[in-house]
């Protein structure tokens, strides 16, 4: 896997994938992350979250969720199981402080163009297929909220060579334009449909200049985080990354 | 954020306008726990937004109030504010808590 780390954000290349993510903050630092983990020749993680609070305290949580997501995915990378440990491991020190995380997570099969996706309350991925939007439906209780998560369990989806997937986190639909509406996700949708063919920096791309376009530069009050990825090749094909 | 409070027999009411985020968070927290009551509802009708750290300090709330045999209920939540609760499990906490309070 190729993962490149740029002034405003990180590129995957590989697995048949292009990813492109950032993160913008809001003022003080927040607890937003995402993290492209290669897990073996065939499969990596995209993971997507949220630390509540703002500053320092979220911030090292946010590292510790971080780190933490990494050795659930080494010891075992069945992706239920990485977000059971994670909340058992990771619940119990956001617990201890009142906090909790929101998370996604993504494993991608390269060979299989098998998608899994397990949520701990968080916003569900957009998949972009042949011009059209779909709704993840997995759905979780954050981090740290209960001893033991409490979830729908992993969602499976089989993507195509050009279907694209949007991870978000709530600064994103929550953003507020000068008559205090909300970007919402319906506009998200609206203008994920219109990337069809769009490789995935100029999705992200595209998708915040819409969010600039709607906000008219008003400040905010959350972080906004977007990953974008893409499928690059046909499932089974993966030489050359 | 403005709080303003009514107390009746066994029960009390705190109603919260405004926004209630990290900078404020500790206010409507140290309303909610000098309350003696054994039912306490926080009102959110006239509430307009609400970071992660409202959420937080809420959940922990309801949590030690089910721990001590008391209740907290959090009522006439704005639709939009209850979308986003419902996305990061806010309810299925309390419903488990109310079971389940060491959960």
């Amino acid at each position: 896997m190729r993962e490149v780390v740029e002034e405003k954000g990180k590129i995957l290349r590989g697995y048949g994938l292009e990813g492109s993510g950032c993160s913008l903050p809001a003022g003080q630092e927040g607890g937003d992350f995402f993290e492209f983990i290669s897990c073996n020749e065939g499969s990596v993680f995209i993971v997507i979250g949220d630390v509540m609070g703002k500053g320092f305290q979220a911030a090292r949580q946010m590292e510790t969720i971080r780190q933490l997501a990494r050795e659930c995915i080494r010891i075992n990378p069945h992706p239920l199981e990485v977000v059971r440990r994670l909340n058992k491991l990771g619940g119990y020190e956001l617990r201890k402080c009142g906090s909790f995380a929101t998370l996604c997570l993504l494993c991608y099969d390269g060979i299989t163009g098998r998608l899994t996706c397990v949520n701990a309350g968080h916003h569900p991925p957009l998949l972009l297929s042949n011009g059209q939007v779909r709704v993840g439906q997995c759905w979780g209780v954050a981090i740290g909220l209960l001893e033991d998560y409490l979830g729908s369990g992993a969602e499976e989806f089989f993507l195509a060579d050009g279907d694209a997937v949007v991870l978000y986190t709530d600064g994103l639909v929550e953003a507020c334009g000068p008559g205090e509406q909300r970007y919402g996700q319906e506009r998200l949708k609206r203008v994920v449909r219109l990337q069809n063919g769009a490789d995935a920096e100029c999705m992200k791309e595209n998708i915040l200049a819409d969010l600039d376009t709607f906000t008219r530069g008003i400040s905010q009050k959350d972080d906004v985080t977007l990953v974008v990825m893409k499928v690059t090749r046909k499932a089974g094909d993966m030489g050359g990354d | 954020m403005e709080i303003r409070a009514r107390q009746e027999k066994g029960m009390a009411s705190l109603e919260v306008e405004g926004e209630l985020d990290f900078s404020n968070v500790e206010l409507l927290q140290r309303e909610i726990q000098r309350l003696p009551e054994e039912v306490v509802e926080v009102d959110l009708q006239g509430l307009q937004f609400i970071d992660s750290s409202g959420v937080g300090m809420l959940l922990s709330q309801a949590r030690i109030f089910y721990k001590q045999g008391r209740t907290l209920r959090i009522v006439r939540i704005p639709s939009h504010i209850q979308e986003d609760l419902e996305v990061i499990g806010f309810f299925r906490v309390l419903e488990v808590l109310e079971t389940k309070p060491n959960a």
